[in-house]
């Protein structure tokens, strides 16, 4: 725990491109394989990712369906091809605006924890639905998989120190 | 977005932060204890508490999964609550402030991982996603939790932790205490 408290020690460009590849490669099993099963007596279904919030906009709810679409598709995506842009940046060295790449590694840090919706509902419902043939929820091992994807992500934009795209010399004192 | 920096190295931005992450620890309780949702079914009543999903994946064999919902929704946001009211509290409890900057490092990290709004809205989803299935209420342990994870988020905006800006001021050394 000591050492990876150490910050700077721990933050590494390359340590956070190796967890952005990891966490890429877990978003495909995250989200081909089921996450959550329902029965309802009689009839079982199991959901993706993608299929549970399709689901909730069939039954009319959009603006949820919106919500869970954005924090389980949208914003892994658009995390880790931000990170690869900074890294990118990063590793060309000297980028022409690191203020606007600083912004981005804020705004990708602040959204990254809203993937973990997805993870939460599987645990809620799966708490809270268990009236034995009427209905259950269960989970699945796809909801594993996107945890350990999100978890990574949010490892990579620690691991990744925005002071790397800033020139070495202190351009204004703070 | 970051207004509380305004207040930053000001008592009254410490003091605010304190008495909200305080406020949140006190909630805490009545969020663990209290029925969090009720569900009902063909006459056949559940309540579930907080953590009763924690248990039922735990059963279900997704340890590693439970733990890290425990430790996202639960235990994590204590933990940054606590910490924040250390660092905020005046500097008369001397006693308190042995090792701060070890703290103040724990403190922003555990900022990543507690993230009980996320929780709130995982619920907010999944009472409106089940409204079909079966009847469901919701009950005092889910408003303080909540106010909990309200709380959360006003310390951490009262009082900024990590100073903005460009970074060439080098972390690590000088950790902000709150005087």
């Amino acid at each position: 725990m000591n050492r990876l408290l150490a910050l700077p020690r721990f933050k590494s460009t390359s340590t956070a491109a190796a967890l952005a590849l990891t966490a890429a490669i877990m978003l495909v099993p995250a989200n081909l394989l089921p996450v959550l099963s329902t029965q309802t007596s009689g009839s079982n279904r199991s959901d993706t990712i993608f299929s549970g919030a399709l689901e909730l906009w069939k039954q009319g709810l959009w603006a949820i369906a919106a919500i869970v679409f954005t924090a389980s598709i949208i914003i892994p995506v658009l995390k880790l091809a931000g990170l690869g842009w900074l890294l990118l940046s990063a590793h060309r060295g000297a980028p022409a605006d690191p203020r606007r790449l600083t912004r981005v590694y804020a705004a990708l840090d602040f959204i990254g924890r809203w993937s973990m919706l997805d993870v939460f509902l599987a645990a809620f419902l799966t708490g809270l639905v268990q009236f034995g043939e009427f209905s259950t929820v269960t989970p699945r091992s796809g909801i594993v998989a996107f945890a350990s994807a999100v978890v990574l992500t949010v490892l990579a934009t620690q691991a990744f120190d925005p002071r790397v795209l800033w020139p070495a010399t202190p351009t204004r004192p703070s | 977005m970051a207004q509380g920096s305004r207040l930053q190295g000001s008592r009254l931005g410490a003091d605010t932060a304190l008495v909200f992450s305080i406020t949140g620890l006190v909630l805490a309780v009545p969020a663990a204890v209290l029925p969090f949702v009720r569900a009902g079914k063909l006459g056949d009543e559940r309540i579930s508490l907080l953590f009763t999903g924690v248990g039922s994946l735990w059963d279900g064999g997704m340890r590693a999964l439970a733990v890290l919902v425990l430790l996202c929704g639960g235990l994590l946001p204590l933990a940054l609550l606590a910490a924040l009211a250390v660092l905020h509290a005046p500097s008369r409890f001397r006693w308190l402030k042995a090792d701060l900057r070890f703290l103040h490092r724990a403190a922003l990290v555990l900022e990543h991982w507690a993230i009980p709004e996320v929780q709130v809205l995982a619920v907010l989803v999944a009472l409106m996603k089940l409204g079909s299935l079966v009847d469901v209420t919701t009950g005092p342990g889910f408003w303080c939790y909540c106010a909990m994870a309200l709380s959360l988020l006003a310390a951490q905006r009262s009082f900024e932790l990590a100073p903005s800006g460009p970074p060439p001021s080098a972390r690590g050394g000088k950790a902000a205490a709150p005087q």
